[in-house]
């Protein structure tokens, strides 16, 4: 794995757990662990986020560069980093 | 409002092509239980559920789907890729080739193209939900079926986790029919619809 692979998996890693959290929320609103559990994860990966972001581009469409439009950069995600 | 993120749910690296493998899969693209069908029946099903629990999950559910949605895509365009003309007919893909080249074109293993047949949207949340229930345990099964025709690690991987989605969906969907009865008259759950005939609900609503 490239090292933008790593970071991405990482990244991925921390939302998967966010998204099924909140899924268990939905039926589950009064859990205080849980709750818990939900900000301690988005704190670890904001910085995570950020990071990716600095190095590899936007993951939501931003403009941060302000020379050059880096959103429409491969690779898309169905795409192997090596082809694009 | 849909926000798009540029990264898969789940990351999917197949080295190896296989069109005989992406023949079978793309029926979870656009076949009879696929994440097609399954975003398009939530989506469409939120709108006249009675209770917040079931907005929210019915909500975040059907946005996961698309995520799947784009997950099988990304399967199937990645064991197409680049493929000689040769591996086209010994795979048996031609036919398919024939009418999309290597596009991805939602339909089922055996071809026939997607339908909003495949989805029930009865306004109901009894009925709506013990639709969804029997929803992911079609996809489980779909996927338990393609995992008898995988061999390659790569498809293998992504493959498994959807099939445990799906039982995570369906354990979500079931206390949501539980929150919604406790709410109900429990000598008659079925004698109302609780979309349309709001005085069903209990008074502690």
């Amino acid at each position: 794995m490239t090292q933008r692979e790593i970071m991405l998996k990482k990244i991925g890693m921390y939302k998967f757990a966010l998204k099924d959290i909140a899924l268990y929320l939905d039926t589950h609103p009064h859990d205080e662990m849980m709750l818990r559990k939900y900000d301690e994860y988005e704190s670890i990966l904001k910085p995570l986020v950020e990071d990716f972001e600095e190095k590899y581009g936007p993951l939501t469409v931003s403009v941060r560069n302000k020379n050059r439009f880096l959103w429409i950069n491969n690779p898309w995600p169905w795409e192997n980093e090596e082809d694009a | 409002m849909f926000v798009y993120e540029k990264q898969m749910q789940y990351p999917i690296k197949i080295k190896r092509t296989n069109p005989q493998l992406a023949k079978l899969i793309i029926s979870q693209y656009g076949g009879p239980d696929g994440e097609l069908g399954a975003s398009l029946r939530y989506l469409s099903q939120r709108y006249t559920m009675p209770v917040k629990e079931l907005k929210a999950t019915l909500t975040d559910i059907g946005v996961e789907e698309l995520n799947h949605l784009e997950m099988i895509g990304t399967i199937v365009y990645q064991l197409t890729k680049d493929l000689s003309q040769e591996e086209i007919k010994k795979a048996g893909f031609d036919a398919y080739f024939v009418d999309h080249t290597t596009g991805v074109y939602p339909s089922s293993a055996a071809g026939v193209p997607f339908t909003a047949a495949y989805i029930q949207s009865k306004g109901d949340p009894i009925t709506d939900l013990h639709e969804d229930m029997a929803a992911e345990q079609k996809a489980r099964t779909t996927y338990d079926n393609i995992l008898r025709f995988c061999d390659d690690y790569d498809v293998k991987d992504p493959i498994r986790f959807l099939r445990a989605r799906e039982i995570v969906h369906y354990q979500r969907f079931g206390e949501n029919l539980r929150i919604l009865t406790d709410k109900l008259d429990s000598k008659n759950y079925y004698q109302f619809n609780p979309s349309f005939d709001k005085k069903c609900f209990k008074k502690c609503k």
